[in-house]
């Protein structure tokens, strides 16, 4: 599209340049953030054909004829702006700001482009320059709050697992796999490690297919949505080098705070007084705590200082060539990312390795165009990825679980180290397994290293069939990927030496289990990532107007696919080699007739080998339809201020092919078991075989009806004002679960069968407004999301009360106790009173329930809502609370402004609308670490305002939130942050020297700031609910960087 | 333009190349095992059908330490568990804290918590309802595979093996019966998903009626005790008589045996009575007995160490291992033990004297200043010191010591007796040694002096005043305890008991000689006397020690609750709501 119009432009400017005299001359540059942008149009305001097209330098020459002093920049997918010349002497330097609203932006769709006119479909898309300077080295991670219907949460921090989860438009399917988005990068499926590994820098554009419309080409995959990615590609014009080098620091966006030996002593010994025991410490342990006088002894050590860094390093280095001629147009990339984690260095007595978090990954890319003749169009993509995942040898899941777990270290556990420099193990009761101090299995424990290759090439051809008739081609195309991962580590053949020191004595103790040498050390390794994807792609386009007016395009593509697993398969663990296979035929046909009445119908036929043969293959059909009323002449004259005024709709059928557990639910399987179980007299194991789950021999994919209705606006001058605004409502059916209404007496494990229905409905969209004061030109964008999704039908038994039917209530909704405060000393009395009176037994007490399992119940103690009033807290008393883990609500806000060099992007992300809860390590007395939040626990002189229950040492008490979730525990959040900032700063022309074709410098940060609304809890807000302190805590990054082009 | 051509057609010929290259779909997936695997009809040394049955066998539960840790008896009368704090499942039977949705998974053989084997999934299936399927599978599927060889009068070991898994299945309803009462008979159907499986349940007449047939239809074609040493867990024509008569004795019970819980209802018992059922399980008592096949071990402590001797009928096999002993030994031994099992002091009192009198009577002997005879000369029955560590008893070279303070109970935050006693029984003769050593964990499920002991209460049933065949069956399981014969070779029992005095006698023998082996859960059920027992305290005893003198004071250590409803268990929540034909146990 881009080409068309320098063409054109170069025709109307070029030419009258000739024959007019010369006035005053303007030479400037035109950028974008990224650097020079060729082939914009400039013009002198009030004289029409005086003007030029910027170069691959994105320099240009005007001369003004005119008397307005200004001119207009214009190109395809940026803000038109006009710009006031008067003043300037010199060459002057423009920047241009992108409009993803623009009238004539390309939209990529699946295997093909439309514009934000002619489009029928709901399809959000970004350009990926903007997110190009986000630092994350995930794209998902960037995409939050920019796109419509873009849902998204990041679990971890952790470098090279910080990948967010995501789906579009929510979710629908109660089977937890089928929520899953299709990743489609250059027509090609990829995985979403695959899509985790891709770096930014080689990416074009973003699409996110959102109704049946746009997915209905993918037929028994398009159900959850597409994200759609291209990559950059050569463009005519001299070679163009772009070098970007950045860097930064990284630190968590929440530190946790733990409460030192004093403090956790007085609670442990306030938890034991409570529970009637006799207290663990004496006051002259107390003291010694506070004062620090006995470090030995009495060790004082913040675990969570003494293991970790204020901040990590991040370095991001791209450097890129693009460029063309009429043959070969080329884009060559290479990119490296570096992310270091943030446990400190501990040396290892026996020699250094590295053991700390740590993220490399090096990205190349080289896409080729090549134009073998006049007709025939070949192209190869060869792109490889490298990374390395290094981190510590735990066995916890993570270096900060270990420090939130009480089992493992306290306080005053252990010191950092003994004073003869040796290592010290936890010396308490409460931690039996006298693990030595973190920092020494840090240390010595080894580190586990995922290397990891990524392929991808694409070989493609297309062959014009002029001949045939105008404007049909056909394309054939393979695609091959592998990703591979060999994880090797070290470790040690048994216990590394750690002592106890016992001051008094000043001996020390050896671990018991201990040894006094250090062990010998092993290398351990395993391929544990080995997936290979063929992809065949056989395809006719055509696309032609018939009398200027009647535009017809249509597709019929063959698509087939093979893809191979590992022995790590996370569809099947059993399934070693067995290929998954894709089969299908897609068609697409458009008219258009003068941009003004827009039809589009698609369909596809295609089915996976998850399903018996007989039952294979499934049609997908969808339409869509648009009238552009601007385009229509009665709508111009009545309403001027439109530049555009459109209404789509689409309604279609998709599949999701997504299996719970198993993949081959149609075949009966039976299970050989080599369990231990003796016979015999001298016992001898034999092998057992038990049958396997039934099979469900009808088993077919997930189904989903999609309707989809929009308004698309442009208006004000310069199409200043835009706005999309979609409602949507998708009825998913034929879900795959496992039918809970079966009696056991079939006494076998059931299958999934087609019967869940659910229902997912909402709007999205994005306004958009743009302007100028002066030479500041700021716009800004407001992306709204939200969906709400509702269980039709799951096959639930009939629940004994009504408000424990979890058909009615969204997918993943929590269910807990309601909080009624605490059980005050008069409560129990009364309990009491109601026991002697019914033979010990508190069944029927309408006023005071009791947990039905025998615990004993203390004032302090949490006290729930008997909603069947039996007298007893049961799961029969547990409802609907809070929300699902999933917010339904996103928003984003984009603001940005530009002056001269200077710009600033800032965006404002939020999501509202749902509820964790956190459990175990993260927050519970006893198994976790005390936090502060435990300073605020009942005691009898503290009740009504006590921020926590009573402490007791019992773990499976009323007030855990493991044994007794409930809406105490549950937060019911949101959260606002300040994602990404961008400020830089573009060096103008005249002050760059070697010849430099624009420089840029630049601070970019994420995850800034958050607000969020809870202080229960010391995880970052996009938690996933029952996390134990576990993850590692997401990251604000703050980077500087510099980017150059020649 | 001629070139064009020639480019077009080899862009066409490259896709017919790559699109032909592929193949079609698996049809099938290869790796998966079929049933025709399992049941082969080529392989006659049935080696996959075989594995299969073992499959089932390995459904009966081993009892030691079932139930959360505890022994199922922990929640009778005879013990308590050692465990502090909440969710102790024998605790919450006990108390009555259990319903028909939280019922304790390891005591729901209804549901379990795995009916199921899954790819990622290599347990053993819990639930009886899966052992039932996995029988009536192996029923179906077993008559194609041609295994040679079979027994002397011309069974084939097809058909031994049919029979076996026909013993198993009338086990698993025998247990699910006894707990409760009339579930779903589904005969040999194999149920898919799909078909209709709200069935009702079956009365309680019609199960005890199936599981005796069943018996009687396969004794002949199982193999015959003594068995060879390999086949000690099989199946055997003794099990499956012995199995007819556990189920006819419990249908004679007083729980089922006409006045049951729900007169009306034929699920929770007959509703009538009649005297005939005690006839029949005697007979069918009388029929084992007269086998011959069986006979007493002479050394009490050795049934459980000694595998194949002639008392036992029918086990489930474990390993080789300490774990009764490193689980239920008595604390502050180096050797380890964490004293899960704290026996109560009712079961302590319910063992009589060596002498074979009780220790209620005057004339026993019995002195409450020294109630283990540890230093008496006339000592307790030898089934007591065989069966309880009590404060003074033997153990690994020294001596449990259970008073307040004592190494046996230091009453730290360590696990040990709330009841002042610790569980002797199963354990290996470590009396004199330093520490444990691996030995025999079989559970068992039947032996011969249940046999003779259910015969002598059967018959006390069925004569208005016992016989001598009654008190002969004592006589021979009191004279291997070790109780000495005494003048007149009574054995410490009064002649001319009536009824009543001696279904007394019976009802203790039953308790003090089955201890732990999950008789006595049952029994206060099948007697209905659990609304009695189970409704006082459960009481420990406090030993205090001063000098070297110990004082002995009785102390509560739980209130135990037991309402009629408890007699059955209730049907799981979840089976009712999922069946509309499933008709909950009264008062659930």
């Amino acid at each position: 599209m881009r080409k068309i119009i320098l063409l054109i432009c170069i025709i109307i400017n070029i030419i009258p340049g000739y024959l007019l005299a010369q006035n005053r001359v303007v030479t400037g540059t035109v950028r974008d953030l990224q650097g020079p942008l060729p082939g914009v149009s400039v013009g002198e305001k009030n004289v029409p054909g005086n003007g030029a097209v910027t170069d691959a330098g994105g320099k240009f020459k005007v001369t003004l004829k005119g008397k307005s002093n200004a001119l207009i920049f214009r190109f395809v997918g940026y803000v038109t702006r006009e710009l006031n010349v008067a003043g300037e002497e010199k060459s002057i330097d423009v920047t241009m700001a992108s409009d993803n609203q623009a009238l004539g932006e390309v939209v990529v769709v699946g295997y093909g482009k439309t514009t934000r006119i002619t489009n029928t479909g709901s399809v959000s898309t970004i350009n990926a320059a903007e997110i190009r300077n986000v630092p994350t080295a995930n794209v998902q991670n960037a995409l939050t709050g920019r796109l419509p219907g873009f849902f998204s949460q990041q679990g971890s921090g952790q470098p090279g697992k910080d990948a967010s989860d995501f789906y579009i438009r929510g979710v629908s399917s109660l089977n937890p796999a089928g929520n899953k988005p299709l990743i489609i990068v250059d027509d090609v499926e990829y995985t979403y490690d695959q899509l985790q590994q891709i770096n930014v820098n080689e990416i074009a554009s973003i699409s996110v297919l959102k109704d049946a419309s746009t997915t209905a080409i993918y037929g028994i995959k398009g159900a959850n949505g597409v994200l759609v990615v291209t990559t950059r590609r050569g463009k005519l014009g001299k070679p163009q080098i772009n070098v970007r080098v950045e860097g930064g620091v990284q630190t968590p966006t929440k530190i946790p705070k733990f409460l030192d030996a004093y403090q956790s002593a007085t609670l442990i010994n306030q938890a034991e007084i409570n529970d009637g025991q006799t207290p663990e410490f004496t006051q002259d342990d107390l003291n010694l705590f506070k004062n620090g006088q006995d470090p030995y002894g009495h060790p004082n050590v913040n675990w969570y200082d003494a293991i970790f860094k204020q901040y990590s390093y991040q370095q991001n280095t791209n450097l890129d060539i693009s460029g063309g001629n009429n043959v070969v147009k080329y884009f060559i990339s290479g990119g490296a990312l570096n992310q270091s984690g943030l446990v400190r260095s501990f040396p290892d007595p026996r020699g250094n390795v590295n053991t700390n978090y740590n993220f490399k990954r090096y990205n190349f890319r080289s896409n080729l165009d090549l134009k073998a003749n006049k007709t025939l169009d070949l192209r190869l993509d060869v792109t490889t990825r490298f990374s390395t995942t290094n981190s510590p040898n735990l066995t916890a899941a993570s270096a900060l679980s270990e420090v939130f777990d009480f089992s493992r270290l306290t306080p005053f556990t252990a010191p950092f180290l003994n004073p003869d420099g040796s290592y010290a193990y936890a010396y308490s009761r409460f931690n039996s397994g006298h693990l030595p101090t973190l920092n020494a299995r840090l240390a010595t424990g080894g580190y586990q290293n995922a290397k990891r290759t990524d392929y991808n090439i694409m070989f493609n051809a297309t062959q014009q069939l002029n001949a045939i008739t105008d404007g049909l081609s056909v394309t054939a195309r393979v695609a091959y990927s592998s990703q591979e991962q060999y994880t090797r580590g070290t470790g040690n053949y048994g216990p590394i030496p750690s002592y106890h020191y016992d001051p008094a004595s000043k001996s020390y103790l050896l671990n018991p289990g201990g040894t006094y040498v250090f062990p010998n050390i092993y290398y351990s390794g395993n391929t544990n990532i080995y997936t290979t994807n063929v992809n065949v792609q056989l395809f006719s386009n055509y696309d032609r107007t018939f009398n200027s007016k009647h535009h017809v395009s249509g597709l019929v593509l063959l698509n087939q696919q093979s893809q191979t697993f590992d022995a790590y398969d996370q569809l099947d663990p059993a399934s070693v080699g067995v290929p998954a296979k894709f089969q299908g035929v897609s068609v697409s046909g458009n008219y258009e007739y003068d941009g003004k009445y827009l039809l589009d119908l698609k369909a596809a036929y295609n089915g996976t080998d998850r399903f018996a043969s007989n039952h294979r293959f499934g049609l997908f059909p969808a339409i869509g339809i648009g009238y552009n009323l601007s385009g229509e002449k009665f709508f111009k004259e009545a309403f001027p201020v439109f530049g555009l005024f459109k209404i789509r709709g689409s309604y279609g059928i998709v599949g999701s092919d997504a299996a719970p557990n198993n993949r081959y639910i149609y075949a009966q399987n039976y299970i050989q078991n080599p369990n231990n179980y003796p016979f015999g007299e001298s016992p001898i194991n034999y092998n057992m075989f038990y049958e396997g789950n039934l099979a469900n021999g009808n088993v077919v994919w997930e189904k989903q009806k999609e309707t989809n209705l929009a308004l698309d606006l442009n208006m004000l001058k310069d199409n200043r004002l835009s706005a999309t605004i979609e409602v949507f409502r998708n009825i998913r059916y034929d879900q795959l679960i496992v039918p809970n209404n079966v009696p056991d007496i079939i006494g076998i494990g059931l299958p999934a069968i087609n019967v869940g229905r659910t229902r997912n409905q909402g709007f999205d969209g994005q306004i958009g407004y743009h302007s100028s004061i002066g030479n500041v030109q700021w716009g800004t964008n407001f992306v709204f999301s939200y969906a709400k999704n509702k269980i039709l039908y799951e096959s639930e038994a009939a629940p004994a009360y009504a408000w424990l039917a979890r058909t009615g209530q969204p997918l993943n909704q929590p269910f807990g106790y309601h909080s009624l405060g605490y059980y005050t000393e008069q409560d129990l009395a009364n309990v009491a009173t109601y026991q002697n009176a019914n033979g010990g037994s508190n069944a029927g007490n309408k006023t005071i329930a009791i947990p039905d399992n025998g615990l004993p119940l203390h004032a302090g103690d949490l006290k729930y809502q008997d909603l069947n009033g039996d007298g007893f807290i049961n799961i029969f008393d547990q409802r609907p609370i809070g929300h699902p883990n999933l917010p339904n609500t996103n928003l984003g806000l984009n603001l940005q402004a530009s002056y001269k060099g200077f710009s600033v992007s800032v965006l404002l992300q939020g999501s509202f609308n749902y509820s964790f809860i956190i459990t175990g390590t993260g927050i519970e007395p006893f198994i976790g670490q005390f936090q502060p939040i435990h300073l605020e626990s009942w005691t009898p002189e503290n009740t009504a305002a006590a921020g926590y229950p009573r402490l007791t040492t019992n773990k499976s008490s009323v007030n855990s939130p493991t044994y007794y979730p409930s809406d105490y525990w549950l937060v019911n959040a949101h959260y606002v942050r300040l994602k990404t900032v961008d400020i830089g700063y573009q060096f103008p022309t005249r002050m760059l020297p070697f010849k430099l074709n624009s420089a840029r410098i630049y601070m970019s940060a994420y995850n800034l700031f958050t607000w969020d609304n809870y202080r229960k809890y010391q995880q970052d807000p996009e938690i996933s609910t029952n996390t134990a302190g576990d993850a590692y805590i997401n990251q604000r990054v703050l980077i500087m960087g510099l980017q150059i082009s020649l | 333009m001629q070139r064009n051509y020639i480019h077009t057609i080899a862009v066409f010929l490259l896709a017919a190349v790559i699109w032909s290259g592929c193949k079609k779909y698996e049809q099938f997936p290869v790796d998966k095992v079929t049933g025709n695997y399992v049941f082969d009809p080529l392989d006659s040394a049935g080696v996959n059908a075989q594995s299969f049955l073992y499959g089932i066998y390995a459904i009966v539960k081993n009892g030691h330490n079932r139930v959360g840790g505890d022994y199922l008896d922990a929640a009778s009368d005879d013990a308590v568990s050692s465990k502090t704090g909440g969710n102790i499942p024998v605790t919450l039977i006990a108390t009555n804290a259990v319903t028909a949705f939280n019922f304790p998974g390891a005591e729901n053989l209804w549901e379990g918590t795995n009916l199921s084997q899954s790819p990622n999934n290599t347990g053993i299936p819990e639930s009886f309802w899966a052992g039932i399927r996995n029988a009536n599978i192996f029923i179906n599927g077993i008559g194609v595979v041609p295994v040679k060889g079979g027994l002397a009068n011309g069974t084939t070991t097809a058909q031994v093996w049919r029979s076996e898994a026909r013993f198993l299945r009338a086990y698993f309803y025998f247990e699910l019966v006894r707990r409760y009462g009339g579930v779903p008979l589904l005969g040999n159907k194999v149920y898919n998903i799909g078909e209709d499986l709200s069935l009702p349940r079956s009365s309680f007449a019609d199960c005890i009626a199936y599981i005796t047939s069943e018996c009687d239809a396969i004794k002949d074609s199982l193999i015959t005790a003594p068995v060879a040493d390999a086949d000690n867990y099989r199946a055997t024509k003794g099990a499956a008589m012995t199995l007819k008569m556990k189920a006819l004795l419990l249908a004679a019970s007083p729980l089922f045996n006409g006045n049951n819980i729900d007169n009306a209802n034929n699920l929770t018992g007959y509703t009538n009575y009649d005297a005939n059922r005690w006839v029949q399980a005697a007979q069918a008592a009388k029929d084992v007995i007269d086998l011959h096949s069986y006979a007493l071990n002479p050394s009490f402590t050795d049934i459980f160490l000694n595998q194949n001797n002639s008392e036992r009928i029918f086990i489930r096999p474990g390993n080789n291992t300490t774990n009764i002993e490193t689980g239920n030994g008595p604390v502050g031994f180096s050797a380890g033990g964490t004293g899960n099992t704290s026996p109560t002091q009712e079961l302590v009192d319910a063992f009589p004297m060596q002498n074979g009198l009780p220790i209620t009577d005057p004339a026993s002997g019995y002195l409450v200043s020294d109630p283990y005879s540890v230093l008496s000369d006339v000592k307790r029955d030898p089934r007591f010191t065989a069966t309880i560590f009590y404060n003074g008893a033997k153990w690994l070279n020294g001596t449990v010591q259970t008073y307040e303070g004592g190494p046996g109970k230091p009453n730290s935050s360590l696990q040990q007796t709330v009841s002042g006693y610790y569980m002797r029984k199963f354990m290996g003769n470590f009396e004199t040694s330093a520490t444990f050593s691996n030995h025999s964990s079989d559970w068992i499920i039947m032996r011969y002096a249940e046999v003779l002991l259910a015969y002598a209460e059967a018959r006390n049933e069925v004569e208005p005043a016992p016989q001598a065949d009654v008190y002969e069956q004592l006589y021979a399981i009191r004279a291997r305890a070790g109780i000495e014969a005494g003048a007149g070779g009574s054995y410490g029992l009064a002649p001319g008991m009536t009824r009543e005095q001696m279904r007394a006698v019976i009802q203790n023998e039953w308790r003090i000689e089955f201890a732990f082996e999950e008789h006595r859960y049952f029994d206060i059920r099948r007697w209905k006397i659990a609304g009695t027992v189970m409704n006082q305290p459960r009481t420990g005893i406090s030993v205090v020690k001063s000098g070297n003198a110990f004082t002995y004071n009785p102390v509560t250590v739980l209130t135990t609750v037991f309402k009629e409803s408890q007699y059955l268990y209730p049907i799981p929540y979840n089976e009712v709501a999922k069946n509309p034909n499933m008709k909950q146990n009264p008062g659930h």
